[in-house]
């Protein structure tokens, strides 16, 4: 999925010009000739500078290609649906983690990440129980890390 | 100096040492030799372990795993002509070629062979030059520490990259990451949003965790992710022909590793340009050009060695001035900070026992590569077919468990997230990540080099050029980016030539 050029211009742009306006009125307690906001602003001044040359650059082509030029992944829906379920992987992490605990949440993702990419279930099913315990002992009997356990708490070990 | 090496020797060799040194170099062969799986992400998942370790060690799997991985990233190159890391881009043709001859074994020796060649070559100078330069650099104020790092990021941008104005972006978003929370000059919070967890700044490990690992998880989301065809069943004796090699081409190997170290220094250029440009070189003076291409071992053997060189070269910027070399080295320093061993100057004179540890676990890595690195040739062809359908799941909930370990907090898995994120775009759009990385590493130390300076000249920008040695940094540093700039707007329509994107 790639923008043109005068789109990513005009992000950056617009990037630039919020950081400048949030660093501005930054106190200077200590009152320091460069207080806290001069390093954000040069930033922000350079990034201004980049972004205009991108979007004019990007601009000069705009008859020569489209807006958003979509890549081959793009147009179909199956790689866009495997590609969601990365974030949605995360995020379902995120949310029922701490009630489900890690033994429920990471078979689940891992399981259903594996028949995204099909993996038999016959197969998927075990190797997704098999990596969890094996991720589980690296991090929580290996280094200490505090899993979540949920509804598995009366079996802590 | 003596004494440090003895210290130095006694710490390495702890067991528990050892046995972190063997399993990161079992892991970054597996991990290089596996397409699609680079060494930057082979290390970057290895930062969250390494948070749970003393500094010797943790160090020693960073080391361990990007040199066994820039090697065998030779291997798929060599049997399937898909170039495991960006490293071994270079000369996939020639070795690939070889084993289109039934001759898989020369190729795939002569990557490993003259590795570690050009690898302890590295580490030589690594051992001889650091010290040395550090001594004179302790001489240094702010001012020319600044120059530095502007000299580091310049050299990143402007020339380790094929699109530089997108870089300078990328660089410049690096920065403005690197502003949030109170780790600046004035002990202001900035960008915090009002959240706890933001005043420490941008956690690095699930950032690297989520632009390195995540992000490829990503892509490989939207390839076919079909498992490669080996062509080849069989390996003969793998060392059989590299005696009579090196006594062939020693000229090869010495500008292969002279080049690759020199490279690896200059910061912001890695391993895979060390390549390219050592591949060129040998071309260009071969008696036999025409041969290159067609499996014919000369540039394997000068390409082979500059990238592994490049690696130990790299390290001298890095320790000695904390600037990163690319982004092997800038994970490194993340690493090395984390464990209160800021490198600078000063770290010879503090830790030099540490620093020499260092120094010796690269020796011994590139010892442990004959072996391991036989080995894992030897069972290639099995390692080559695991599915990635089956690895890439479980390298996402690594990233998730790695960045939620390090301060027990979802907040950091939502930032892997994040910025797993945004590297998959900016990549979709042609703006190399690497720099980000840079730009997040060294804008605190840039910010509070230029703040120091400004103080010091009460605010006037003389104060930055008036003393010698910054002056000379200075002129070089506009020297480039001036330099960029003029050919840029010379030649508008230059082909583009290969360039590494992933330094």
């Amino acid at each position: 999925m790639k923008f043109n050029d005068l789109f990513a211009g005009l992000v950056f742009l617009g990037l630039a010009a919020l950081v400048a306006t949030a660093s501005w009125h930054l106190p200077n307690p200590s009152q320091q000739p460069l207080g806290p906001s001069a390093f954000p602003l040069i930033l922000s001044g350079l990034l201004a500078l980049c972004a205009a040359i991108l979007g004019l650059n990007g601009a000069r082509a705009f008859d020569r290609g489209p807006m958003l030029a979509l890549a081959d992944w793009a147009r179909s829906p199956v790689a866009l649906l495997k590609l969601t379920l990365v974030p949605a992987a995360v995020l379902f992490y995120l949310w029922f983690s701490e009630a489900l605990g890690f033994l429920i949440t990471a078979p689940l993702i891992l399981v259903v990440l594996f028949m995204a990419g099909g993996v038999r279930p016959g197969l998927a099913l075990p190797l997704s129980l098999l990596a969890a315990i094996a991720m589980h002992s690296i991090f929580y009997l290996g280094l200490g890390v505090q899993l979540p356990w949920g509804p598995l708490e009366p079996i802590r070990w | 100096m003596l004494d440090a090496y003895v210290t130095a020797l006694g710490m390495v060799l702890d067991p528990y040492v050892l046995a972190v040194i063997t399993a990161s170099a079992i892991y970054g062969l597996v991990v290089g030799c596996i397409p699609g799986l680079s060494a930057t992400m082979a290390t970057a998942l290895l930062v969250p372990l390494t948070f749970f370790m003393p500094p010797v060690p943790a160090i020693a799997a960073i080391v361990t795993t990007s040199t066994m991985a820039i090697f065998s990233g030779d291997i798929p190159g060599c049997l399937l002509r898909i170039p495991g890391t960006p490293a071994s881009a270079a000369y996939v043709d020639d070795s690939y070629q070889m084993t289109l001859r039934g001759e898989p074994e020369l190729a795939l020796g002569i990557g490993l062979w003259f590795s570690v060649l050009g690898g302890l070559f590295g580490t030589a100078v690594m051992m001889a030059a650091s010290p040395a330069i550090a001594d004179f650099a302790l001489g240094f104020g702010s001012v020319e520490f600044f120059w530095i790092v502007m000299l580091g990021l310049g050299g990143a941008v402007f020339i380790g990259s094929s699109t530089p104005l997108k870089a300078c972006i990328a660089l410049l978003i690096g920065l403005m990451i690197s502003l949030v929370g109170m780790n600046n000059p004035a002990g202001q919070p900035r960008f915090t949003f009002d959240s706890t967890e933001m005043l420490g700044g941008v956690s690095l490990i699930p950032m690297m965790v989520g632009m390195f690992a995540c992000s490829e998880v990503m892509r490989h989301m939207i390839s076919d992710g079909s498992a490669p065809q080996i062509v080849i069943k069989k390996m003969g004796p793998i060392f059989a022909n590299m005696w009579r090699l090196t006594k062939q081409y020693p000229w090869q190997l010495i500008r292969g590793s002279a080049l690759g170290t020199v490279v690896g220094i200059q910061p912001g250029s890695g391993a895979d340009m060390a390549a390219w440009m050592s591949y060129a070189m040998s071309k260009r003076f071969s008696k036999t050009p025409e041969k290159f291409g067609t499996g014919h071992p000369e540039g394997l053997i000068e390409a082979g060695a500059s990238n592994n060189s490049s690696l130990a070269g790299a390290w001298i910027p890095a320790l000695v001035f904390g600037i990163p070399g690319d982004s092997i080295t800038a994970i490194a320093i993340g690493v090395l900070m984390m464990k209160n061993m800021a490198p600078g100057p000063t770290i010879f004179v503090n830790n030099p026992e540490n620093v020499y540890a260092l120094f010796l676990v690269f020796v011994i890595a590139n010892l442990l590569m004959l072996p391991l690195g036989w080995a894992i040739i030897k069972v290639a062809s099995r390692v080559l077919q695991v599915p990635r359908r089956i690895l890439m799941p479980i390298i996402l909930l690594f990233a998730i468990v790695g960045s939620y370990a390090i301060n027990n907090s979802l907040f950091d898995v939502g930032l892997m997230l994040a910025f797993g994120a945004l590297a998959f775009v900016l990549e979709e759009n042609g703006f190399p990540v690497a720099p980000v990385i840079l730009g997040v590493v060294l804008g605190p130390l840039l910010e509070e080099y230029f703040i120091n300076s400004m103080i010091k000249s009460d605010g006037s920008l003389i104060g930055l050029v008036n003393r010698p040695i910054a002056a000379v940094l200075a002129a070089v540093t506009v020297g480039i980016i001036a330099w960029t700039i003029i050919a840029s707007l010379r030649a508008p329509k230059d082909p583009a030539r290969p360039m590494p994107q992933d330094l």
